[in-house]
């Protein structure tokens, strides 16, 4: 490598003068070490920065918040001598609390609202919504409307109605055309229409086009005798339908008087009669409250919890089984052509489920599929795959085996390779055959090295919602049920169906409570899980 | 320490100005295409990949004729619904939104969609199309396309359609015992989209109707007297193997194709491919005075939009013409929602359509409406998997619909 390498920073002078030297002494000092942490330190706190402003003004608070401790965590890691070691788990930390703690304790926190359809919205945004309702009061006036422009911006109408024309200012009463002074307006056209006003232009209906919200959000004269821009077309006197009261946090009718308190996250008047948007609220237990009375519990909720628990354990089984024999054979000192049978096997794993579930949906199909057609041609029937509820389990099992299996393959291969020689040398001499090999030496050691994964396996297998969903949306459906559930629903595409059917709706808020139960029931079957694996550690200490 | 923390600070908000300005300099830039077009005014529209090269189209004239900007965002149809949920509130996301009428539940419940006002021109668009868009009576979508399915029988076996399903089951059981075809009649396996006018044709029904027009949740219909009559017919069909089961989409129009099934019911998106077959078929209204479920597909306005009043103004102006509308049909091949337009339709086919649809029931929109689907589709997969009887299966059906709405 290069002399300045060799030598360091140290020593300026020789590498001065050996001038292919590509590295100037200066670029290794410490203070240009300093100014580029600082640099890179100042780009990133620019980004958050920028990040954290669009966040405020989107009224994302929490976020805002965990962003700006985030950044500030990160600066002190860098800046501060003590705090040195943070510096390199920093960028991990740092995203692992924007990237999962965020999102889960969001998720919590949406658990206890009711974020989702009819209220997506935040309440001023409701109030402004309703607020900018109107209505058009018995007898008010239509017009029709030209607008003028002035070079600062500001509009002015020229109103024709049955009762006359007027010239409309904001803030100012409206006009009749024979009380405005000849001589501010220009001629008139054919339509009886000043082809301009002084100081403003008559507006072309190309223009009138690109103005049309600035014209509309403006109220023309004064109360009670108003126009406001409701159309291309048309101007009328429209009055604001609903007024929000400060003082007692309640929309009041303006027609009727009626005044809509907040309940629950919609401006609700006494008689029940609520105000649609409503607006995101937090509203306590009640999430959890409708998902443990929902029918869903009462209804097959147990014949689909005992299918996950069968699916998951036997999913996990079955692909441990088969990854482990052709671990096993592959390991084999005498098997030819290694690599290759072991690339041709990882294919079910490297093709997307969305595309071999779908092939083997395909397969399985009743009248053309290829598993039915050759069963039928060899033993004159076959089962109903996707009708049948067993067999529509079996498939399903099949399906997944098939996908899995690759991967048992591959962790076991590597655990495989790491099992010590000496052991089973020592077995050998002491005469154990390999079948005695391997229940009483491969299987336990192995257990110990993969029983986390095949922990991760289940875990993953439980909440399996794309095999599931697309071999055959959880069907054949169970007949008599209180709710609709199919045969191989499992639990979490049983409520995803039950809470969001058919794709119609969002509800955020019951959503996330679903999560969490979800959560909180694999974390139980997980932490029993684990303590099991403990029983295998201790096989694997006595061997 | 804190010197150090201050000269952050310092060196990031000396540098913010330098990143805030490469931010909006670059939104500025994309409108810049044509030389009149005003810079401070972009209309947005979310469309779906059917309908984004005809968008972008009318975009590129309206932006001729009024100088203003239109930019097309293509996103899946269903994303649209889904994603302005979350950009309109956040003041992002089109102005403009294609639509499908039963998004209005849950759109306007959340008060995401602005309303419309078409003024005279209510009038000129059929009265189911506006039906469809109108919610709590008040418009809030620019109907273009209607779309229904209807009764298909093979030309070269049935001279006409029959006048009913019981006449749908003569026939089929005449042809069958001729040898002319495998099945009378085909159908999907489930699919209650496509058994509703067979519902409807012995009077069932899903949701009652209000004295206004509007769906009553509290009346659910799928087991009464008429939906349990079409249950039974079904049952019989299946148990008589005149329909067969486990057929999906693609399967029973093959059959149909191929001449090995003489009748079914489908939709104007199978037209490309019976024509590519070259079977002979006509399309006739359903029998037995069956009403479809209409789909109306429309434009919506963003009610976050800055640019709300010209957004209507594009809509109004500028789409709701014969014109355009025709252009629209054109590129699409749906039935127009525009009467003028729809006059100047002259594919027999389209009208045919047109025809099954006239006693159409716009779907549902209320939000009850999601509670329905998976029960009632399980329970026609029951009866075509010949598992319960039709009775069983549709009185079922309706407990777990009544369940559900009011467990939610």
């Amino acid at each position: 490598m290069s002399a300045a390498r060799l030598k360091g920073g140290a020593s300026a002078p020789s590498s001065l003068l050996n001038d292919d030297v590509p590295r100037h002494p200066f670029f290794s000092s410490k203070p240009f070490r300093i100014a580029i942490r600082l640099g890179l330190l100042a780009i990133l706190d620019t980004v958050s920065l920028l990040f954290i402003w669009t966040l405020i003004a989107n009224g994302r608070y929490p976020l805002a918040i965990v962003v700006f401790l985030v950044t500030v965590g990160v600066n002190v890691a860098f800046l501060y001598e003590k705090a040195y070691p943070f510096k390199w788990f920093s960028p991990g930390l740092a995203l692992m609390i924007i990237m999962l703690a965020y999102p889960t304790a969001y998720t919590l926190y949406v658990a206890f609202t009711n974020y989702g359809d009819g209220h997506l919205l935040t309440k001023i945004q409701v109030i402004n919504q309703l607020e900018s309702r109107t209505y058009l009061p018995e007898g008010a006036r239509e017009y029709s409307w030209t607008a003028y422009r002035s070079e600062g911006g500001e509009f002015i109408l020229w109103l024709q109605s049955e009762e006359g024309d007027f010239l409309a200012d904001p803030g100012e009463e409206l006009a009749p055309a024979d009380r405005v002074p000849r001589n501010i307006l220009g001629p008139l056209d054919s339509n009886g229409i000043p082809t301009e006003i002084s100081g403003y232009q008559r507006l072309s209906r190309v223009e009138v086009l690109k103005h049309l919200d600035e014209l509309s959000a403006v109220e023309y004269g004064v109360a009670p005798d108003t126009a406001r821009v409701s159309s291309l077309d048309a101007a009328q006197q429209l009055e604001q339908r609903y007024v929000y009261d400060r003082q007692i946090d309640a929309m009041v009718d303006q027609i009727d008087g009626t005044v809509y308190s907040p309940v629950e996250g919609a401006f609700t008047s006494e008689d029940g009669r609520v105000l649609r948007p409503g607006y995101w609220v937090a509203i306590g237990t009640k999430n959890f409250v409708r998902l443990f009375t929902s029918p869903a519990l009462a209804g097959p909720f147990v014949r689909v919890l005992v299918w996950t628990f069968v699916f998951a354990a036997l999913s996990v089984f079955l692909t441990f089984v088969f990854g482990l024999f052709f671990a096993l054979v592959l390991d084999h000192p005498r098997m030819p052509a290694k690599r290759t049978v072991r690339s041709l096997l990882l294919i079910p794993y490297a093709v997307p489920a969305f595309i071999s579930v779908n092939i083997w949906r395909a397969m399985f199909s009743r009248h053309f599929g290829m598993i039915t057609t050759t069963l039928e041609s060899i033993f004159g029937s076959s089962p109903l795959w996707l009708a049948d509820p067993f067999w529509a389990k079996i498939g399903i099992l099949i399906v997944q085996t098939w996908l899995g299996f690759p991967y048992m393959m591959l962790i076991c291969t590597g655990a495989l390779q790491s099992l010590p020689d000496d052991i089973f040398e020592a077995a050998r001499i002491d005469g154990a055959g390999p079948l005695h090999q391997f229940w009483h030496l491969t299987l336990p050691l192995l257990l110990v090295a993969v029983g986390p994964l095949l922990i991760a396996s289940f875990a993953f297998n439980f909440n399996n919602f794309t095999v599931i969903d697309i071999f055959a949306e959880g069907g054949p459906p169970m007949a008599g049920t209180l709710t609709p559930a199919g045969h191989t629903d499992i639990l979490i595409t049983y409520i995803f169906r039950l809470a969001f059917a058919s794709d119609r709706g969002a509800d955020f808020g019951y959503a996330s409570a679903i999560t969490i139960v979800i959560f909180a029931i694999l974390a139980v079957v997980t932490a029993l899980q684990f303590r099991y694996t403990r029983v295998w550690e201790e096989i694997s200490e006595n061997v | 320490m804190k010197r150090v923390l201050l000269l952050m600070l310092l060196l990031s908000l000396a540098l913010f100005p330098v990143f805030a300005a490469a931010e909006t300099e670059e939104t500025a830039e994309e409108p810049e295409a044509e030389m009149e077009v005003d810079p401070d005014i972009t209309l947005v529209i979310w469309a779906d990949e059917l309908r984004a090269p005809l968008m972008e189209a009318l975009g590129v004239e309206f932006t001729k004729t009024y100088g203003v900007g239109v930019v097309v965002q293509q996103l899946g149809f269903g994303d649209i619904r889904d994603n302005i949920k979350v950009a309109g509130p956040a003041g992002e996301g089109g102005d403009i939104l294609v639509g499908a009428h039963d998004w209005l539940g849950e759109l306007v419940t959340s008060g995401v969609v602005a309303p419309l006002d078409l003024g005279a021109k209510v009038n000129e668009f059929t009265e189911a199309s506006i039906a469809a868009f109108t919610y709590d009576g008040q418009l809030y979508g620019l109907p273009y396309a209607v779309e229904n399915i209807a009764f298909f029988y093979n030309a070269d076996m049935l001279d006409s359609a029959p006048a009913d399903w019981d006449e749908v089951r003569e026939v089929a059981i005449a042809l069958e015992n001729a040898g002319t075809v495998e099945y009378g009649f085909v159908r999907q396996e489930g699919d209650p989209y496509h058994f509703f006018p067979i519902q409807t044709a012995f009077g069932g029904y899903v949701f009652g109707v209000n004295p206004d027009g509007t769906y009553d949740a509290d009346d659910v219909g799928i087991d009464n007297a008429g939906s349990l009559a079409a249950a039974k017919w079904l049952e019989d069909m299946v148990v008589d193997d005149h329909i067969p089961a486990g057929v999906d989409w693609d399967t029973y129009h093959t059959l149909f194709e191929t001449g090995q099934a003489a009748m079914m019911i489908t939709g104007p998106w199978a037209l490309d491919r019976l024509n590519t077959s070259g079977v002979n078929y006509e399309i006739a209204p359903i029998p037995g005075g069956g009403k479809p479920f209409l789909g109306v597909q429309g434009f919506m306005v963003n009610a976050f939009s800055d640019n709300k009043a010209l957004a209507i103004a594009f809509l109004t102006e500028f789409v709701a013409t014969s014109d355009v509308m025709y252009e629209m049909y054109e590129r699409d091949g749906r039935a127009p929602a525009h009467k003028a337009a729809l006059a100047r339709v002259s594919d027999e086919r389209i009208s045919a359509f047109g025809e099954a649809g006239r006693e159409g029931l716009p779907m549902p929109a209320i939000p009850e409406m999601s509670a329905v689907w998976s029960a009632w589709g399980d329970a026609v997969t029951l009866i075509m998997q010949e598992q319960v009887t039709g009775e069983e299966a549709f009185t079922n059906a309706a407990e777990q619909i009544r369940n559900t709405i009011a467990g939610n």
